[in-house]
């Protein structure tokens, strides 16, 4: 690991949108074998590629979702009617691709190709490409159900609802098959651990080895709920499900999945954006500390989805409300750190006054704004996070247009709007290619930010007069919803929806307009956008800040994680299980 | 560039100073958040669902019921009981797409006591304007009690997925001026 000083004229842009450093940056340890570079770039481009390909088939039936909230029905037109059978198959499958398949697929191959190339390690191809093509089977497999409208189950698939067999199979591989991915990059850090004692982990790849430890804790409630519950019974083996002990695994992993999809933008955010912008990540210490938080925090919190549902006992409700408010800590101190390296770079760019460095802030360049425009929706879902894990504030909003207005702005903007931006410098990094036109996807950035906004206003205004959640109410017989003073948030939440369309065709033009076209240069030519630091965490482990040498024993931590999650969720689960009520299965859709 | 004179920039001391200061802010906030809804809980101005509901109805053991055989239990009659103490129960069955009774009318002012089961699917049961929110389980019972103060019609609708027609899974809580 070898950091060399670059010198190089301040603010000279490149094509790809990534200026030349300024000062000190990391230099990863170079990759010699051109073989092997090759292939790890390609695979991570398979990964990306396959991701953007089921967000834009999910973002296209975005809007018909929003125009049905809006109160127009156009599941009922011909051509709609001939490719869904109804709202909820198309719910069904905005949800499964964009939250579950386009997440997962990107994160496999971001954090993957982050921590090898941060470590020059080798790891084995075979076995890269092989995870690829087994979540890849996974895909294909449960999406033979989804498009023939038996897995309308909607992505939480809450039973007795039953769903093909072959949904629960295909999703149970493609889940596992990430696992197989954390093998890979722990096994990689440990490796590297052994040949370099008494060294610090480089910051990136401590943040991304800290994200897999977190999914792989995550992950067991999901895995145990697919492969012991609802495989057996969707094959007909039992004879029936427990409904509540499938949903309460289900949240085990189902909330901390939301920072699965956050922390690798979180990576971008520390690491990178200060560099697209001129200036300094904060504190490397403080980083690690913040993953180590999140690490630990995550997943000990699913049961404040559950405040609505009977038999699990009010104080394991409350407890897990109060680790729920903890992760406001993490987040609230990323808000501190990645807010004071772009006032960092705006001050080095010549900005001035309180607020008025806002301005000196590179806003045409798509990668800078669509990370910063996610971070700035992201404090205001965050806020309306902290409302609904509030026992006492979650009945009022629980299941209404509320939540989905919640998780636009979050997971809709802070995740997907950050890999957006991520794409613009990875895809050329990886390829070679060319980013066609920063202006637009300049225009498709901050149309989407906007589209996200109004979209997430709409639903939460709604929400408050209590309209459901994933309800065909452009269709709804009884008049309910037409007594309600509804009429402004309803048009909001529609006119959102031809906002997003605008937007999702602006971006993917010029995505695949950059994936069609000729390789033009080696891509190495953009380079991974490592930043400076203004406190470095140092090289060596001995003379480091004590907050590196306490977060640097990952290992340790895991367990603990683990520990931590088996204590929280092991008597409520106990009891379940002592009381399990098996009940037969449904298909009503 | 229009920069008049050289700007200091941040530096390692005082970030980590204001980053402490901002730590002890996030944790006060925290604990604030926390207080007040527990205090919220203890005041009962929330209708919290029991821990483990509807343990003296018959059929009922551990908040669990059996979903095939509802004939033996209250939940057979759905709709409003008022016990021989004096206490108000009242008794509802969600399943595909429909909530019983159709409409339940409720005296204002008076406690009731809710215990909400489904028979097919999960349900949601959400009273708008209100704060009472409970997820309709097969096999399982929510209770909790709660007090309508004022007299009026409020809708009620299921917010849980639950199949092609879970946007018409529709009912209505009349609460009717107490005759005294």
């Amino acid at each position: 690991m070898t950091t060399t000083p670059l010198h190089a004229p301040p603010g000279q842009a490149s094509a790809s949108g990534i200026p030349a450093p300024t000062g000190v940056v990391r230099q990863p340890p170079p990759i010699t074998d051109a073989g092997y570079l090759a292939s790890l770039k390609k695979v991570t481009q398979y990964y990306v590629v396959t991701a953007f390909l089921a967000l834009f088939i999910g973002v296209l039936i975005g809007p018909l979702q929003a125009l049905n909230y809006g109160g127009i029905n156009v599941y009922d037109i011909p051509i709609v009617k001939a490719l869904l059978k109804s709202y909820y198959q198309g719910l069904s499958l905005h949800g499964v691709l964009n939250a579950l398949v386009f997440t997962q697929f990107f994160i496999s191959g971001w954090l993957l190709y982050l921590p090898v190339r941060d470590l020059g390690a080798r790891i084995n191809m075979r076995f890269a490409w092989f995870t690829y093509v087994l979540m890849t089977a996974g895909l294909l497999l449960a999406a033979v159900p989804l498009l023939t409208n038996r897995a309308t189950l909607l992505y939480t698939f809450y039973p007795p609802m039953q769903g093909d067999a072959l949904f629960y199979i295909g999703a149970a591989i493609m889940v596992g098959s990430s696992l197989l991915v954390v093998g890979q990059i722990v096994l990689m850090w440990w490796n590297w651990k052994r040949a370099n004692p008494g060294k610090v982990t480089p910051l990136v790849t401590f943040m991304s080895v800290a994200v897999w430890m977190m999914w792989f804790v995550a992950s067991l409630g999901i895995v145990t709920e697919v492969v012991a519950l609802l495989i057996p019974w969707s094959l007909g083996l039992v004879g029936g499900v427990d409904p509540l002990l499938s949903k309460t695994l289900f949240w085990w992993t189902g909330h901390a999945i939301v920072y699965f999809w956050v922390l690798p933008a979180y990576i971008s955010w520390y690491a990178f954006i200060p560099r697209h912008a001129g200036g300094r990540t904060v504190s490397e210490p403080l980083t690690r500390l913040v993953f180590v938080l999140f690490l630990l925090n995550s997943t000990p919190v699913g049961i404040h989805h559950q405040y609505a549902d009977p038999n699990i006992s009010n104080l394991w409700k409350t407890v897990h409300m109060f680790l729920t408010f903890m992760i406001a800590v993490p987040s609230l101190l990323t808000a501190f750190s990645v807010t004071a390296s772009l006032e960092d770079a705006a001050r080095a760019r010549g900005g001035r006054g309180l607020v008025g460095w806002v301005t000196r802030l590179p806003w045409g360049n798509a990668i800078f704004s669509a990370q910063v425009l996610a971070m700035i929706s992201f404090i205001l879902g965050g806020a309306g996070g902290v409302v609904n894990a509030s026992s006492s504030f979650s009945p009022v909003v629980h299941n209404t247009a509320w939540i989905p207005g919640h998780f636009h702005i979050t997971v809709g903007t802070a995740t997907t709007l950050s890999f957006m931006g991520i794409a613009l410098w990875l895809i050329p990094h990886l390829t070679g290619k060319r980013l066609p036109s920063m202006r637009v996807a300049s225009w498709a950035v901050w149309t989407w930010f906007v589209g996200m906004m109004v979209f997430a206003l709409g639903m939460h205004w709604q929400g408050l007069y209590g309209v459901s959640r994933r309800a065909q109410v452009s269709a709804a017989a009884p008049d309910v919803y037409r007594d309600l003073p509804i009429a402004i948030p309803t048009m909001l939440t529609a006119i959102s929806g031809v906002i997003l369309l605008i937007s999702a065709l602006l971006y993917f033009s010029v995505l695949f307009r950059m994936l069609l076209s000729p390789r033009v240069e080696n891509g190495e030519q953009t380079p991974i956008p490592y930043s400076e630091a203004i406190s470095p965490a140092g090289e060596k482990l001995a003379a480091a800040h004590p907050l590196v040498r306490l977060t640097e024993p990952l290992m340790a931590l895991w367990v603990l994680a683990l520990a931590l999650v088996l204590l929280m969720y092991g008597p409520v689960l106990a009891r379940m299980v002592a009381n399990m009520q098996l009940v037969p299965g449904w298909r009503l859709y | 560039m229009t920069s008049r004179r050289p700007v200091p920039r941040l530096e390692h001391h005082t970030l980590e100073r204001l980053e402490n200061i901002w730590l002890g802010v996030a944790i006060v906030m925290n604990v604030l958040l926390f207080t007040s809804a527990i205090a919220s809980f203890v005041s009962g101005t929330y209708p919290s669902l029991r821990g483990e509901g509807g343990h003296h109805i018959t059929g009922v053991q551990n908040g669990r019921i059996d979903p095939k055989n509802i004939a033996a239990t209250p939940f057979a009659k759905p709709g409003l009981r008022e016990n021989p103490d004096g206490t108000l129960e009242a008794f509802v069955v969600a399943k595909a797409f429909a909530f019983e009774p159709t409409v339940l009318r409720v005296p204002a002012g008076r406690p009731v006591t809710f215990h909400v089961t489904s028979l097919d699917v999960l349900h949601g049961y959400q009273v708008e304007g209100t704060n009472i929110n409970a997820t309709a389980i097969p096999g399982q019972v929510a209770s909790f009690t709660t007090t309508f103060r004022r007299p009026g019609t409020l809708s009620t609708i299921c917010n849980e997925y639950c199949g092609i027609g879970h946007h018409n899974m529709v009912t209505r809580v009349i609460v009717e001026t107490p005759q005294q």
